[in-house]
């Protein structure tokens, strides 16, 4: 019943990562094939259309990390990729007040000012601190990490590189640097700022897509993390793919298709097949079969080797390593159709940083418990979220007139507990909707006539995230960005180089080096790690310079 | 004519009896001043009744590991020695396996980290050219070898868990409950952290380098700082109690001596401060010091969150499930690793915890419990109010009645010490066990600050060597005797 | 509304974009040029005619530029000397009251953070005035001392009146009381009018310092006396050209300052900028003193030098080169000098060039003659004097011209 078909190499998942190293392999000349399991490709860079006439980036939404050199390697823009930067944001308060993020550096000082003075000057030595390490990290993210139990000579190159740009900073600029990367984000903004809404403002990208508190030590590296990315060189500037996020894995799969690559929707992996420890294929859910002797899985790590391999293709402290590595759902989203803009009181009319994040917490001890909910099972009775109505610039997202709006909500946990019991399946239908009432209170403090102005409205709990894209937990990395999970330590140490036990498979998602977010590095850098095993030039796959 | 010595000591701490014990021991002459009217800072029965770590060579004390006993609400206590976990009914504990292989590959890695914490961290500032440079990597490169020695899986693990979270170490291995719970209040005793928080795996390693066990001082903690104290006269310090120091005597960037409470001054070419940062620079001057330093120091985390209660009792309270014999053991009530975690939330907000950590002793041939109590925080933010002290000891009290049924009607008497009674006390920062946190940010060389860590205090003589210094904080000495190595090896004294 | 909410209204949104300086109202009308900049986030003239006749009138009648967007903070308090004397390189129990004094100061590791003057109206009083923000740097420099630091820069206006009938001008303006201040002499002239004999032109000049909302009114107290002193106002360009003549190094040009700089090893100490008799090594403790005590055993690793340089094309960004091989440094200000008549720069140089080593230097200059590029190399010889000097600059009491 089977089909058999032949190929160089098979990417499992049509994610952006998956579609990224697929279209390096392609483009270096290799039969390529692609299988997805949901109907459409995109993984969670999607642009879907659920309610008729709006476009929902349901679950990635904004864009910054997609690394440039890729971008320009796969010739994203001629594919229809086209990113635009927007316009700051805000916090607003419950008492009719804001804080508003301008892109305007002068307005942004005047508007920090009305805070509190002290805090103008400590803003920029904020950037400042965070710019440095966003260049001091750039550099790592298309690079395999290297393995420091390793004596081979690829693995002492990359040490050496980065002892030599960790030695290059001086000695207090290291020292620096390493209580940065173990600091938490509450931490170190306390140390630069007194107001309690501007720090609130900042901590969230310390916090998104993580487990961890913004009193957690490491969370100082997870700002880092949403700030590495650049608008045309603008480094942490964020913006939208024009039509969604759906356009980027549209792109991507447009430049596959172009090199001659194939993918098959409709069908996931069932599980790798694996002869005398070496990969030769995969079959599918719906029974076909694919050979290869290369294949590359975007799945996470968890759910490549636990889910979809044979236990006994593996080493055993493989397997408990995966079994440990930490995964764990603590967002949501909601994605909104709107019959007019909403209304934000507080704000001056037009205001420009209304086009940007809104949020609606306003100290750091209101986020910190907001993650004791979590911890406790429950998603946060006050929640933090990053709200953004991209309609307003992109004109696509919905028909005119209308907005679309998006909320991305923390915390919300994988396993809510219900009853005494900590289960997925507590999310029914009645507690998604409750959910979703916390998040509509709280916006209602910014925007008091969200409700009246909702014509449909999608709810994704951490678990819907797993049904639809398949992240375990619908965790948004693949992975916590923790210090054991970075690195070396990504995503079992030992296998930091894409590869994995069985000769001939690679993982080319999030849960890889250098981690999560819409950053394609893993998938370039997988790439780069097939094609040289293979004997093939890689001085194409985004090579820095 | 003011005295002249080669080093002053500010306090006496153990830090500062140890550091005046070494400077001694090399045949320099040293005053060790202390502004109360008795040695030991901490190390005294009111504060602290527990060795986690060794005593330093030269200090002779009698001590005696005990067993630790992690107390179970269902009554099914955990007795544990030498990493061996059984109930303490005898049964054999169905996780023993697990965790006396988790517990000895930390002891074998917390051995391996010991070299780091013997002497100076490690500098970066050094280069390879000059000679301190060379032996600070051959001191790095003897590490190395250990983990290398450990072998690929190993080594593997070690850098993988070196600076994660106790609560997923823990709960990776085994269920939740009094056995991992025990282990998990060890690792955030002292510390504003949570067993949740990154870095509390290395606290844990840092108090598992005695290879994990406990000693209770017999006579008291008092006894301890009276060895350290010992040791150091042995070798020819002078100790003077009741003479604060009052400033820091600078003069073009050289420090001179010390000014004291009496009025007086001493002169030295080195004085070593056993205060934290921000008091050692307020005593040598603010204008002495860059505007980035002081700033860091303001910045220093040092929010102490250990409060003791001092139990008087009229008799023995008797523990369900225990035998009089193992109530001698070291009691703590950790339920469990998620309890552990939840009672740490209120202090994050200045709040009472209404389930604290706790860890009790009572010491031999006294009828008295002292109890630490977890997670205190030392701003209130109600205020330290005899009324908030007295909820704080009623919580207390009952957490431990329901596993010592009429303990209530023996207590003869209570002794609260908050966070803020113990800054008050011995001036340590924040009332802060280990006067600054023992946060990864803050450990090795950035330890307390970044640009302070090697022991040197910006003025050319002057020198930190409290418990805010490498490798911090517990009753090690190392802190002390670290700070002497780099005053010799300057030259100064 | 909701219940609890505070009124809207009351919260003034902050302006985006330029906002108007104290004067604005008077330079929309005289601009021609409708040329303007962001100096800290007000709208400032950077040509308000013609840039040369701008520069001409600088160096030949009087000008009049409004520094009402400088950073301006008060330093008061019994210890706000010793405060400040911890914070900059030179010592500055020098400046009497009365008297004004430049400076620099430095981060922890001897890199200078920006310069500046310091006016002392008393044994216990200070201010300020510096290109960058300074507010949180001074915040954290208090830490510890008796003193207050009040951010004045929005609320202390501003007017440097510059040119050889300087004094003549304010003579008619009736402002005669200047006449035996002495160059950085300070002095309250009129109630809540302090008068400063300071510049940045190294000719004779003043600044005039005042409430922000009577700024206007000065103005046009001076502008009444525009003839026969050919007064004329200017921008920011004309300014430029003059400081370069008098060999006045500037902020993000000329150094850039080190907490405002993202990449590591920016910075440069006040010794790589030429500023050895600025920093006292005798005084006590300052910031970045350890640091500089080591650099300058170890060496320095920049020199910031004057040059002239061959040719009539201004050399702005040239790379420096010795033996016309070796690439040695670039010209970080340059400028042909009308009234020296030379071709002038400033240029960071490495050490040793600059140094001990300034023989055989060449400048790459790049000019585009109508579409076509021409490259020459042409000689550079370091100078230690001011490209521009003229006496009546310290006469006192001030020539008429």
């Amino acid at each position: 019943m089977g089909q058999h078909d032949r190929y160089d190499a098979i990417v499992a998942g049509a994610g952006h990562n998956g579609l990224t190293t697929a279209c390096y392999l392609a483009k270096a000349g290799m039969k390529v094939l692609v299988v997805e399991k949901n109907d459409w490709i995109g993984g969670a860079a999607v642009s879907r259309s659920l309610h008729e006439g709006w476009t929902y980036s349901n679950c990635s939404y904004v864009c910054s990390l997609l690394r440039r050199e890729i971008v320009r390697d796969l010739e994203l823009p001629r594919f229809g990729l086209q990113v635009i930067p927007y316009e700051g944001g805000a916090s607003f308060t419950r008492d009719g007040d804001y804080f508003a993020y301008h892109s305007d550096h002068d307005a942004l000082r005047r508007e920090i000012a009305r805070h509190e003075p002290r805090d103008v000057d400590a803003y920029d030595r904020f950037s400042q601190t965070v710019i440095r390490q966003c260049r001091f990290i750039r550099p790592f993210l298309l690079r395999s990490a290297p393995d420091p139990t390793s004596f081979k000579v690829r693995d002492l190159q990359e040490l050496l590189y980065l002892v030599k740009r960790a030695h290059g900073l001086g000695a207090k600029e290291l020292a620096e640097t390493l209580r940065f990367w173990t600091m938490s984000i509450g931490d170190f903004l306390d140390e630069h700022f007194e107001n309690d809404l501007i720090k609130a403002h900042l901590a969230g990208s310390g916090i998104i897509g993580t487990g961890l508190g913004v009193y957690s030590p490491g969370t100082a590296y997870v700002l880092l993390h949403h700030y590495m990315g650049d608008v045309d060189g603008a480094i942490g500037a964020w913006g939208f793919a024009r039509g969604g996020m759906g356009a980027i894995s549209k792109a991507l799969g447009d430049c596959f298709e172009e090199a001659d690559g194939k993918i098959v929707t409709g069908s996931g992996v069932d599980r790798f097949l694996v002869e005398g420890g070496k990969i030769i294929g995969v079959a599918l859910e719906n029974g076909d079969e694919y050979r290869a002797p290369i294949v590359a899985s975007n799945m996470d790590v968890k759910r490549t080797f636990l889910e979809h391999t044979d236990a006994k293709d593996l080493p055993e402290d493989f397997t408990r390593a995966v079994k440990r590595f930490k995964i764990r759902g603590s967002s949501g989203k909601l994605n909104i159709a709107l019959d007019a803009l909403p209304e934000f009181p507080a704000a001056p009319k037009n205001a420009s940083f209304l086009r940007g994040d809104l949020h609606c917490s306003t100290s750091l001890e209101e986020l910190e418990r907001a993650y004791d909910d979590w911890k406790e099972g429950q998603w946060s009775s006050n929640p933090y979220f990053d709200m953004l109505i991209p309609s307003q610039i992109d004109p696509t997202m919905a028909p005119p007139g209308k907005h679309m709006m998006t909320v991305f909500v923390q915390y919300a946990p994988y396993d809510l507990l219900a009853d005494g019991k900590r289960s997925a399946e507590n999310w029914t239908e009645e507690r998604k909707k409750a959910f979703a009432d916390c998040v509509f209170d709280k916006i209602e403090e910014a925007c008091p006539d969200i409700r009246q102005r909702v014509v449909h409205a999608e709810i994704r709990t951490p678990r819907d995230i797993e049904r639809e894209v398949g992240l375990t937990e619908g965790n948004i990395f693949q992975g916590e960005l923790t210090f054991d999970q970075l690195l070396f330590n990504r995503p079992v140490p030992g296998y930091a180089n894409y590869a994995t036990p069985i000769d001939g498979m690679y993982l080319v998602g999030s849960s890889a080096h250098p981690g999560g977010g819409v950053m394609a590095a893993p998938g370039a850098n997988a790439a780069r790690e097939i094609l040289r095993k293979l004997g093939k030039t890689t001085s194409n796959v985004a090579a820095a310079a | 004519m003011s005295e002249k010595f080669d080093a002053i000591v500010i306090g006496a701490g153990h830090n500062g009896l140890s550091a005046a014990a070494s400077l001694a021991a090399r045949g320099k002459s040293v005053c060790v001043l202390e502004r109360a009217d008795h040695i030991g800072g901490m190390a005294s029965d009111r504060m602290a009744h527990l060795l986690y770590n060794p005593l330093p060579r030269g200090v002779q004390a009698q001590t005696r590991k005990i067993d630790t006993v992690s107390m179970s609400p269902d009554g099914k206590h955990v007795v544990l020695r030498d990493g061996i976990a059984s109930y303490a009914s005898g049964e054999a504990h169905p996780d023993a396996t697990d965790f006396k292989t988790l517990h000895d590959r930390l002891v074998t890695y917390a051995a391996l980290l010991n070299s780091l914490a013997e002497s100076a961290p490690p500098g970066l500032d050094q280069g390879l050219t000059s000679l301190a440079g060379l032996r600070e990597m051959s001191r790095l490169a003897k590490l190395g070898i250990g983990v290398k020695r450990l072998g690929t899986p190993e080594m593997r693990e070690f850098l993988r868990i070196l600076l994660t979270n106790v609560y997923d170490l823990l709960l990776d291995e085994m269920p939740d409950g009094p056995l991992p719970g025990a282990l998990a209040s060890d690792a955030v005793r002292g510390a504003f952290a949570g067993p949740r928080s990154p870095g509390t795996v290395l606290t844990l390693m840092y108090r598992l380098r005695n290879g994990g066990s406990v000693s209770l001082p017999a006579g008291g903690m008092g006894t301890i700082a009276n060895a350290y104290a010992d040791a150091a006269r042995k070798a020819g310090a002078d100790i003077r109690c009741g003479v604060g120091v009052t400033g820091v005597i600078v003069e073009d960037d050289v420090v001179l001596g010390v000014t004291t409470s009496d009025g007086g001054q001493l002169l030295a070419p080195a004085v070593l401060s056993s205060a934290g940062p921000m008091q050692t620079m307020q005593m040598a001057g603010i204008p002495s010091f860059d505007i980035e330093a002081v700033r860091r120091a303001r910045n220093l985390r040092a929010k102490g969150t250990t409060s003791k209660l001092n139990i008087a009792l009229k008799g023995r309270p008797e523990f369900t499930g225990l035998t009089k014999e193992q109530a001698k053991s070291r009691l703590l009530i950790a339920p469990s690793v998620a309890e552990v975690e939840r009672a740490f939330n209120p202090a994050k907000y200045g709040e009472l915890p209404s389930a604290p950590s706790l860890e009790m002793v009572m010491p031999d041939g006294q009828d008295r419990l002292s109890v630490i109590v977890s997670h205190v925080p030392l701003d209130l933010k109600s205020g330290w109010t005899e009324k908030a002290r007295g909820t704080l000891t009623e919580t207390v009290i009952a957490a431990i009645e329901a596993y010592a049924p009429g303990l209530r009607d023996q207590i003869a008497s209570t002794d609260l010490l908050t966070p803020a009674d113990i800054a008050q006390l011995t001036g340590a920062p924040g009332g802060h066990w280990h006067h600054a946190e023992m946060g990864l940010d803050q450990m090795l060389t950035t330890r307390p600050t970044v640009g302070m860590a090697r022991y040197r205090f910006g003025v050319r003589g002057l020198y930190l060597c409290g418990a805010s210094a490498h490798p911090g904080g517990d009753v090690t000495g190392m802190p002390g005797r670290n700070s002497a190595a780099q005053v010799l090896l300057d030259g100064v004294a | 509304m909701m219940d609890g909410r505070i009124d809207t209204d009351s919260i003034a949104a902050v302006p985006t974009g330029l906002i108007p300086g104290p004067v604005q109202s008077r330079l929309e009308k005289i601009s021609t040029a409708k040329s303007w900049g962001n100096w800290a986030g007000y709208v400032s003239p950077l040509v308000l005619d013609t840039v040369e006749f701008e520069y001409f009138a600088i160096r030949n009648q009087t000008t009049l530029f409004d520094v009402s967007p400088m950073h301006k903070y008060r330093v008061t308090g019994p210890e706000a000397q010793a405060m400040l004397n911890r914070m900059v390189t030179r010592d500055i129990r020098k400046i009497k009251p009365g008297r004004v004094g430049y400076a620099l100061w430095c981060d922890e590791e001897g890199m200078v953070i920006d310069d500046g003057t310091l006016f002392r109206f008393s044994e216990t009083d200070f201010r300020l005035c510096c290109q960058e923000s300074m507010h949180g740097w001074l915040l954290d420099a208090a830490w510890g001392f008796d003193v207050t630091i009040e951010d004045e820069s929005h609320s202390i206006g501003g007017l440097s009146l510059q040119g050889p009938t300087s004094f003549s001008l304010l003579d008619a303006a009736g402002l005669s009381a200047v006449a035996d201040m002495k160059p950085f002499d300070l002095r309250e002239i009129e109630p809540g009018l302090w008068i400063s004999r300071t510049g940045f032109t190294g000719d004779l000049g003043y600044e005039l310092w005042t409430d922000w909302q009577k700024t206007g009114a000065l103005w046009d107290r001076l502008w009444e006396q525009k003839q026969p002193w050919g007064l004329r106002a200017i921008g920011s360009q004309a300014l430029d050209m003059v400081r370069i003549e008098a060999g006045f190094m500037a902020a993000k040009v000329d150094f850039q300052p080190v907490l405002r700089a993202s990449r590591l090893g920016r910075g440069r100490s006040p010794l790589e900028l030429g500023f050895d008799r600025l920093v006292d090594f005798t005084k006590g403790h300052f910031n970045g003193r350890r640091a500089l005590l080591k650099q300058k055993e170890s060496g320095l690793r920049h020199h910031l030098v004057k040059l002239e340089i061959g040719g009539f094309k201004p050399a702005d960004g040239s790379l420096i080169y010795h033996r016309k091989k070796r690439e040695v440094g670039h010209v970080t200000s340059a400028i042909w000098s009308p009234t020296a008549k030379r071709n002038i720069a400033l240029a960071e140089l490495k050490a040793p060039y600059g140094g001990e080593k300034i023989n055989d230097l060449w400048a790459e200059v790049y000019v585009n003659e109508e579409g076509i590029w021409d490259k020459r190399l042409v000689p550079v010889t370091v100078v230690t004097d001011p490209f521009f000097k003229n006496d009546r600059a310290r006469a006192t009491p001030p020539r008429p011209f």
